[in-house]
């Protein structure tokens, strides 16, 4: 691969960034292209030892996208974020997405009591108005207590929701370190 | 050498290499490849990543053979995250090192 093809091929990569940083980053290449043309390399002897700037771009991205996710947490920029991680490592399906379903399903677990039991009275009032002669006041009580206890659940959700992503988001960030850095030989 | 390792390495490596002086990318590639087999390309997202992450500053400085190089400069928080990896980077080695004496004696 010669200069041109680099640099064709990492731009083509990277599309999904802003203009000025997609230049900005060319720009580091551009540079260190001249400096081995300098002292003599030739140009696919540098792109060879700079490796796939496929694999470059990755990295790149992955990067762009968890800063993204750290600044707004949506759940669509966390989920974007996780699959450019992914996408660094076969390694990563089972380190990445693992601990991804499981803090998942706790949050949608918690979510999904914390709505029952705020819901409950409802139940117990339909319940009497299909068989009026069931009611007991214990039903009554019961389920308030539940409401109650599903707002406190709910209040607890919330934060631990916030806590969580923002945990995931730093793991994220952490595994994008670890994982699949300058390899020359997988 | 194993490949996740090696990623955290590198970090260690570029802030090791601008903490006497400022250098530009291709020379802490060189530097770096000299001593270790890296595909040279992935120091780039590291640099600009550390960058942002206000480890480093940049500045362009015209040079006499080409056009203008990207130089790269430790800031204080960059300084102090490196003498956190060296100390983190020593008590591991000490530790594999220990091991390894240990495994070769006793065989």
């Amino acid at each position: 691969m010669n200069k041109q093809q680099f640099l064709n091929s990492l731009d083509e990569s990277l599309q999904k960034l802003s203009s000025d940083e997609r230049q900005d980053i060319l720009q580091d290449f551009k540079e260190h292209f001249a400096n081995g043309i300098a002292e003599g390399k030739s140009e696919e002897h540098i792109s060879a030892s700079l490796g796939s700037p496929n694999h470059i771009a990755k990295e790149l991205l992955a990067s762009h996208l968890l800063e993204k996710a750290e600044r707004t947490e949506t759940t669509g920029n966390i989920v974007r974020a996780m699959w450019a991680v992914i996408g660094l490592g076969f390694f990563n399906v089972v380190i990445v997405l693992g601990p991804f379903i499981a803090i998942a399903a706790l949050v949608v677990a918690g979510w999904a009591s914390s709505i029952a039991f705020i819901l409950s009275p409802l139940l117990v009032f339909i319940n009497v108005m299909l068989n009026p002669d069931t009611f007991i006041l214990f039903d009554m009580f019961f389920s308030m207590m539940l409401c109650g206890l599903g707002l406190f659940i709910a209040i607890g959700m919330f934060y631990m929701t916030k806590g969580f992503i923002r945990g995931f988001v730093r793991y994220l960030r952490f595994n994008t370190k670890m994982v699949k850095g300058g390899l020359k030989h997988v | 050498m194993n490949v996740q390792f090696k990623k955290g390495v590198l970090e260690l490596c570029v802030l090791v290499l601008l903490d006497k002086q400022d250098r530009y990318g291709y020379e802490l590639v060189q530097k770096i490849s000299e001593q270790i087999a890296i595909s040279e390309g992935s120091v780039y997202p590291l640099l600009r990543r550390l960058t942002k992450e206000e480890y480093f500053t940049t500045y362009l400085q015209e040079s006499s053979e080409g056009p203008s190089r990207k130089y790269y400069k430790l800031t204080d928080k960059g300084r102090m995250y490196l003498r956190e990896l060296t100390r983190e980077w020593k008590e591991f080695s000490n530790g594999v090192n220990q091991l390894i004496k240990e495994g070769v004696s006793d065989e």
